[in-house]
């Protein structure tokens, strides 16, 4: 009995193991294959280490196509969405939890409507209102849409926080003769400091990863695109040069990996959060 | 302190730029998406009402059928396959005695981090049928098992819904992890003492109690099967033909390849009521069923 439950427990973890490969060899792969040439992508080497490290296919992805730009796009339209939506999302949460004024559970069920929109639905409108409001071919037609879509999840999240801090902070303060604006500054905003990153990160992943509202938003500028949509570049006019497309992908997938690396346990709190609100 | 709590001025500033952008970038998309989808519009000249017309034209349409075909065998693979794995490898990470659990947390988690389109971009160099990495590894062993996994009309839908439960394990792995967190080690201790072993208490505590968390796994792999999209687009165009198109696919390639925004919004409004319908019947059979027996079954555990 003693045995055998030893020799599942061994199967299980050599399980384990398995998918863990399984899980990161793509990724590996992807790494490997940006340093060589074709080749040694196609014939000679096809899954292990590069025999001769090709660097220059980071020099051509860097110098050849544009992923300086992509790169640039990235960090603007990521940074902005951030900032923008967590300082509208601290301001609105604050006013409907801790302020007084008629109809403000309305406008709290008004604004998390947006957790139950899908973005691929709302594709078309949010396409031609951009184009109404003359910010086509700006980076701004991707932050506000952006902003608009992580709202309802953002302030969900801080309307919980703001919950759970006494209201007699504000009274302290008041009585001290603090105005409503000093006391949110200076008061409120360090204090959910806790929510504020795990926000950011989730709100970050979100607008770095982003496909479907930036190709059909600033998929025909290139000046304007971003990441994702760099990497596709590749499907059309570069397809022999594989070597750059790895590189490419790296130095896309990168800051993401290294924000999960760094902040691996706030990442999962910050996606799973979400995924449970959902429910 | 009332004064403080119900400044007007205050309440305007707090609340209006959420709103602004959130009733600008969401709320009227919404209703527009349902207003048009009751007309003929080519996205440049004025929309002109048809009534029921496009609905009646979708409902006949041979691609809706296929969309929706296509989204119940995405949902059905992609929710068993993470189900299964993300259900095994929580249990694993979540008990003490395996080694590498902080290995195994971030392998498995680290595909979610990536983008969509590095995710297809890779699967696609992976997948594709003369120089991929899969057939060049079944080659070089002798298995005679090559496939044109990515243009081949029956098998693609398969192949590309792999590559999403692939990606998306991991996220659905961290929810169940979440959720194991939160069940009290007391309920392990009496299954201990009744004798059950490791595998039957997994199988009467752990997966009852994490109903709730089932609830939203699965919300979010089906409506995730409904919503699929970035990856037909990257890795199939929607083809061979039309046999990988889903609901988004069809809205996109109606609207922005044929200019038919009319009818691309039809479709747009059929995936917004099939989302809500799946979580409206998600959470009814988990309210009528499991939440129940979740309840009884920890009263009779405390008994």
């Amino acid at each position: 009995m003693k045995t055998k439950f030893s020799i599942g427990r061994l199967v299980f973890s050599i399980f384990l193991w398995l998918y863990a490969a399984f899980s990161l060899y793509p990724l590996i792969w992807m790494v490997f294959y940006s340093f060589k040439n074709n080749n040694e992508i196609f014939v000679t080497n096809p899954y292990g280490i590069p025999k001769v490290f090709h660097f220059e296919n980071y020099v051509n992805a860097w110098s050849k196509y544009d992923v300086p730009t992509y790169f640039f796009n990235s960090v603007i339209v990521a940074a902005a969405t951030v900032i923008i939506t967590l300082f509208c999302a601290l301001l609105f949460s604050y006013a409907t939890s801790r302020m007084e004024f008629k109809g403000k559970t309305t406008l709290r069920i008004f604004l998390s409507i947006g957790m139950f929109i899908p973005v691929q639905a709302i594709l078309i409108p949010v396409v031609k209102i951009v184009q109404g409001l003359s910010l086509s071919n700006t980076r701004w037609s991707l932050i506000f849409p952006y902003v608009a879509i992580n709202l309802a999840f953002s302030c969900m999240i801080y309307y919980g926080f703001f919950k759970g801090i006494p209201l007699e902070l504000e009274e302290a303060a008041c009585m001290d003769g603090a105005n409503i604006y000093q006391t949110f500054f200076k008061i409120i905003v360090p204090l959910v400091r806790p929510a504020t990153a795990t926000l950011a990160i989730y709100v970050f992943l979100a607008a770095w990863n982003e496909f479907i509202l930036a190709n059909v938003l600033v998929g025909s500028n290139a000046a304007l695109k971003t990441l994702p949509l760099g990497v596709l570049f590749f499907q059309g006019q570069f397809t022999t040069d594989w070597g750059g497309m790895g590189a490419t992908m790296v130095i896309a997938s990168l800051p993401a990996i290294l924000v999960y690396i760094i902040f691996s346990d706030k990442v999962e709190k910050a996606m799973t959060i979400g995924g449970a609100v959902k429910g | 302190m009332k004064k403080f709590r119900s400044n007007k001025l205050a309440i305007f500033l707090f609340t209006f730029p959420a709103l602004l952008l959130f009733i600008v970038f969401v709320f009227i998309p919404i209703l527009q998406v349902f207003a048009y989808s009751f007309t003929k519009w080519n996205g440049i000249s004025a929309p002109e009402f048809t009534g029921l017309k496009n609905y009646i034209r979708l409902f006949t349409d041979k691609v809706f059928y296929t969309s929706n075909k296509n989204m119940f065998i995405f949902a059905i693979l992609v929710t068993v396959y993470q189900m299964v794995f993300a259900t095994i490898f929580a249990i694993a990470v979540s008990d003490a005695k395996i080694k590498g659990r902080k290995f195994f947390r971030v392998a498995y988690f680290i595909p979610v981090v990536l983008s969509v389109t590095v995710v297809c971009q890779l699967w696609l160099s992976i997948l594709n049928a003369e120089s991929g990495l899969l057939n060049t590894m079944l080659r070089s062993l002798g298995i005679d098992f090559q496939q044109n996994w990515l243009s081949d009309r029956y098998k693609s839908i398969y192949a590309i819904a792999f590559v999403n439960a692939w990606q998306w394990m991991g996220y659905q792995f961290a929810l169940i992890v979440a959720g194991i967190k939160t069940i009290s080690t007391d309920y392990y201790e009496a299954a201990q003492i009744d004798g059950a072993n490791a595998a039957i208490a997994h199988r009467k505590i752990t997966i009852p109690l994490l109903a709730e968390t089932y609830k939203s796994s699965l919300i979010i792999a089906i409506t995730g099967g409904i919503k699929a999209f970035t990856e037909m687009y990257i890795m199939t165009k929607g083809g061979p033909g039309t046999s990988t198109y889903t609901l988004a696919y069809m809205m996109y390639s109606s609207a922005f390849r044929s200019k038919e925004y009319g009818y691309g919004l039809a479709a747009a409004s059929m995936l917004v009521l099939e989302c809500l319908a799946a979580i409206i019947v998600i959470n009814a059979v988990f309210k009528s069923n499991d939440l129940d027996a979740v309840k009884k079954k920890k009263r009779r555990l405390f008994a």
